[in-house]
């Protein structure tokens, strides 16, 4: 017999999933890298903080492993290798932007919105505890891309799509309990060789360019 | 009818009382954070009592609305605090107006400070007015939907019946995520309204970086008492508006004598812990560029649309 009742549970997953959220706004709203790495590694924390609660409320253990995977992966090594290349580049804030800060803020809330629509006709059929979580994922997955669109700094992007990966781990968590073990070790294994070859391939942007402005690519050729 | 009338001054008297306090704790805790001793803070009470005491100097060149402005200012901004729950969850005038017209009874101050600042015609308070302008714009919308997202977890716009049901655990237990979204979000509303650091510096004297105190610089005597008064009685207002919707156990639910002392009591904790709350922030933080308020504030809207959101996607 669980400790606490399902439906306070329920609520906790909520609360996680929302924090999780808030988190991708502040990526959005701050202009400092540094502090978009940190943010990151903090709604890493509360991903993890999610599937935590999740395992305990289900029982299922393998959770529990992926949940510190999470901690360890992705609010510790990416963020650390992160801070190095925007420490090796002398780049601290991102000035320029494809969209500015309040436009987009109220587009990622617009997205928020499309999330809920899209996955309201969804939500009651299903009939795990953690089925509210589905709208809150695609939203950071949405969001998650928006940031790869709106922002110019390889490293941003870089954030962007990490943020997208905690969506889909999230998502997985709401609509399945998580995926099998051996897919989850594969996706972390494939992050944090992705973040590897992104890093090091910013340090050669910076080489090659002297700026990290994916923008500049347009200017290749053969 | 004699007991709500006496509750309703005993409620006007507190928030008069208090509201220098409050200016006094948080310049207080700003002075030991920089390593000096400060002013009491009880010297906000003898500056009004000197300014009152002090002839005002009025330009020649300004019309009706600057000698006018003190007094609506402050009449509105009481009035606003009349609606709000102090230390009992039903206030007497509680059928008076909701948390819309709160808001708009605020609105109503600020309009005429706005004007008033152009009045005179210095350069210094036009300037003030237009940043009070662009600030008040913005904080509008994310105050109305911070609001709004409250409003529909207790299922009213009543702000006795919202802080009464809150008070006996009826609405945040099943509804964490927009409450906290909402306090976030009303936390930076009261900052920017209240004119505190990010957005404005209520300590500066530099003339490129005021705010309100640009708008206030023609004033003197008692006219500028009412007005320091009006700006120190409305952040006391924002700051039991806090308290009391995000955290209001301890206040009377009932009107027994040891129930409403208590919550006079837990009251002034609450509220005087949030003013420190409040200097720390101001010491830890710079001012924020004119225009980067934008951004904070678009913050502060979409974390209140967000509460609004969550309160359908939690429900399932």
């Amino acid at each position: 017999m669980l400790p606490i009742s399902p439906q306070i549970g329920s609520q906790m997953v909520d609360l996680g999933s929302a924090l999780l959220l808030l988190t991708c706004f502040a990526i959005i709203a701050q202009r400092r890298l540094s502090a978009c790495v940190d943010m990151f590694a903090l709604q890493s924390v509360f991903l993890a903080a999610t599937a935590v609660m999740v395992a305990f409320l289900t029982g299922i253990h393998h959770i529990y492993i992926a949940a510190a995977l999470t901690v360890i992966i992705k609010a510790v090594v990416i963020p650390r290798i992160l801070k190095q290349v925007v420490e090796r580049l002398n780049v601290k804030r991102e000035l320029e932007m494809n969209v500015n800060i309040p436009a987009g803020l109220l587009i990622c809330g617009g997205l928020v919105m499309l999330a809920f629509f899209i996955t309201q006709p969804i939500i009651p059929l299903g009939f795990l505890l953690t089925r509210d979580s589905l709208a809150i994922a695609l939203a950071i997955i949405l969001i998650g891309f928006f940031t790869m669109i709106a922002r110019k700094k390889a490293v941003t992007q870089v954030i962007g799509f990490l943020v997208m990966e905690n969506g889909l781990f999230l998502g997985a968590t709401a609509a399945a309990y998580g995926m099998p073990l051996i897919v989850e070790l594969g996706v972390f294994f494939d992050v944090l060789v992705g973040a590897l070859i992104i890093g090091i391939y910013t340090h050669r942007l910076q080489d090659a360019f002297d700026s990290v402005d994916t923008t500049k690519f347009t200017t290749l050729k053969e | 009818m004699l007991q709500a009338a006496i509750l309703i001054v005993a409620q006007a008297i507190i928030l008069l009382t208090v509201s220098p306090y409050i200016v006094g704790l948080i310049r207080k805790v700003k002075a030991r954070l920089q390593c000096r001793r400060g002013a009491s803070v009880f010297q906000p009470y003898a500056d009004l009592a000197k300014l009152f005491r002090k002839q005002p100097v009025v330009s020649d060149a300004t019309s009706w609305i600057f000698t006018a402005t003190p007094y609506l200012l402050f009449a509105s901004t009481l009035a606003a605090g009349l609606l709000v729950p102090v230390f009992l969850s039903h206030t007497p005038l509680n059928f008076a107006g909701n948390i819309i017209a709160l808001v708009y009874l605020f609105a109503l101050g600020t309009f005429f400070l706005i004007l008033a600042g152009l009045d005179a015609g210095s350069a210094f308070g036009g300037m003030g007015s237009s940043r009070e302008a662009i600030v008040a714009s913005l904080t509008e919308p994310a105050m109305i939907m911070s609001i709004f997202a409250i409003a529909l977890t207790a299922g009213s716009t009543n702000l006795s019946t919202i802080v009464h049901k809150t008070a006996l655990l009826e609405g945040i237990v099943t509804d964490p995520s927009p409450h906290l979204m909402a306090f976030a979000a009303l936390f930076i509303v009261a900052l920017a309204e209240t004119g505190r650091v990010p957005v404005d510096n209520p300590a500066t004297h530099l003339e490129l970086t005021m705010i309100h105190e640009a708008m206030v610089l023609e004033y003197s005597g008692r006219y500028l008492a009412l007005v320091e008064w009006a700006a120190g009685l409305k952040l006391l207002v924002f700051l039991t508006l806090i308290v009391n919707i995000f955290a209001p156990w301890g206040i009377a639910t009932s009107l027994a004598p040891g129930a409403l002392g208590l919550g006079l009591a837990v009251y002034l904790i609450k509220v005087s812990s949030l003013a420190v709350v409040i200097g720390v922030i101001e010491s830890m933080f710079a001012k924020l560029r004119l225009f980067r308020i934008t951004d904070l504030l678009g913050v502060a809207f979409i974390l209140a649309l967000l509460g609004m959101i969550f309160f359908y996607i939690m429900r399932g």
